[in-house]
């Protein structure tokens, strides 16, 4: 398919993700495929394949937070077609992953609502986390460089 | 803000077509039932969050972007 950011792009169909529930604010996208580029690692490309010009800019959230700790609802773990029993691990179970938007106050990542990829079967949601006290703009660069004292 | 004592089980009305039952307390929590209109979205504070993050999000260019890489890889 023809994107707005990478052009012409070809992905095999078994690494397609789907979310079954959509995401808040465009709920009827559920195709996606998660693009790399070598020189934009560790950001994923999150390629709507619904809409040519939809695309969230993600990275690993273990990047932002190595001890970010997961905790998805009863209700997104049915939709990803995880057991209820115990929270998903972060590499073996699922790919978490945080939205991040450039904004005037600089680069933020949402860590209150990560998307969560069932290794497995490719589902995946964004799970809000709502007894979390995990921020939705979460500052990774200040637009102003810090003076370091 | 109005703000109301309701005990376990009492219930809140807005206008005609809203309630507010506030079915169970907890320690930490409290459970709240709504009934509303179908039509009437009702979700948490969080989601209606999301989502607006979620639209400033998508509206963030792959160019502004390449331009934070470039400081996340400095060279050398």
């Amino acid at each position: 398919m023809v994107t707005k950011n990478f052009g012409e792009i070809s992905f095999e169909p078994d690494t397609e993700l789907e979310f079954p529930g959509g995401l808040p604010g465009f709920d009827g996208r559920r195709r996606f495929v998660a693009v790399r580029l070598a020189e934009s690692d560790p950001l994923i490309y999150l390629q709507s394949l619904e809409d040519a010009d939809l695309c969230f800019i993600t990275m690993p959230i273990l990047a932002v937070d190595p001890l970010y700790k997961l905790k998805v609802s009863a209700e997104d773990l049915d939709l990803l077609g995880l057991p209820q029993a115990r929270q998903p691990r972060i590499g073996e179970d699922v790919m978490c992953l945080t939205v991040l938007s450039v904004r005037e106050t600089g680069l933020t990542a949402n860590l209150l609502a990560p998307i969560v990829v069932n290794l497995r079967n490719r589902k995946a949601v964004q799970a809000v986390a709502s007894e979390s006290e995990y921020s939705h703009q979460f500052v990774l660069m200040p637009q102003e460089a810090s003076v370091c004292s | 803000m109005l703000v109301m004592s309701r005990r376990q089980g009492e219930t809140i009305l807005i206008g005609d077509d809203i309630e507010i039952v506030i079915a169970h307390i907890g320690r930490s929590r409290v459970k709240v039932g709504i009934r509303a209109p179908r039509q009437m979205p009702v979700v948490a504070c969080e989601m209606k969050l999301v989502r607006e993050e979620n639209l400033a999000a998508a509206g963030t260019a792959a160019s502004d972007l390449s331009r934070l890489v470039a400081r996340l890889h400095p060279p050398g």
